[in-house]
């Protein structure tokens, strides 16, 4: 393959593991008053963990760069301690009326959101300087 | 995404015909024999170059294609990476076509040619 647009394929991995982290948060925020997760508990915070990786090792392709991609390791619960609501009314309350909410703080999922959301945004500006670079560097022959 | 599957065969034969064209460096037998003459069956010859040129476009543009068809069919393909192998497939056949105009203008100076 010839490679017109070098270093996009990073790129497009970032984008990628910014769009998990998106993913993830849509997932805390939708689940922010879940009180029975999977496994029974209170709905648990997750978080996304990145890790570098090399893109081209895998392939074995050795034309366009070899420098390290990001990709997503793994998905972690956040153990800190589900929120405790006084909610007598809820089915789930305890025999003090004490509710165990999931970990989540809908600011903090906000804070999150805007900076995945700003990151992406950084990777698409990459993007588009690599066309217009390319493209500039094609209207060399032109006059 | 127009496919141009039709491309290369075409394009392979317009060059085959354009190495056959008299006047070429194949045909002009008083070129001293020290230059590196390029004969048309050479696996690197020019036309044959520009053939997997116009097949890697024609690769790509499929390739574009291909990820839009799944995105849009519900397959599981992010939507920057549709986007970014059609960006992908744009420059690349702006290259070739670079290339084209390129040849087009060399092929026109040398008719130009006073004799």
């Amino acid at each position: 393959m010839i490679q017109i647009l070098t270093g996009i394929q990073n790129t497009s991995a970032a984008l990628d593991a910014e769009r998990t982290r998106l993913d993830v948060i849509s997932q805390n925020i939708a689940n922010a008053h879940t009180t029975h997760d999977l496994d029974g508990k209170p709905y648990q915070r997750r978080v996304v963990v990145f890790e570098t990786a090399l893109q081209n090792a895998m392939s074995g392709e050795s034309n366009g760069s070899n420098l390290p991609a990001i990709q997503v390791a793994k998905i972690e619960r956040d153990n800190r301690p589900p929120l405790q609501v006084y909610d007598p009314g809820n089915p789930d309350a305890d025999p003090h009326g004490m509710v165990s909410m999931p970990n989540i703080n809908i600011h903090e999922e906000m804070a999150d959101l805007i900076s995945a959301s700003r990151t992406f945004e950084a990777n698409l500006a990459v993007v588009k300087n690599a066309r217009s670079m390319a493209m500039q560097t094609l209207s060399i022959g032109k006059h | 995404m127009l496919p141009l599957s039709s491309i290369p065969s075409v394009s392979a034969n317009l060059f085959q015909q354009i190495d056959r064209l008299p006047g070429n460096t194949s045909d002009v037998g008083a070129i001293p024999s020290a230059l590196p003459a390029a004969t048309p069956t050479d696996s690197s010859s020019f036309s044959s170059l520009l053939g997997k040129l116009v097949s890697e476009v024609n690769a790509q543009q499929q390739v574009a294609g291909q990820n839009v068809n799944a995105l849009q069919s519900g397959a599981n393909v992010p939507l920057h990476q549709a986007v970014i192998s059609m960006e992908e497939a744009s420059v690349s056949f702006q290259l070739m076509v670079q290339v084209r105009n390129k040849l087009l203008e060399s092929y026109q100076e040398i008719m130009r040619m006073q004799m």
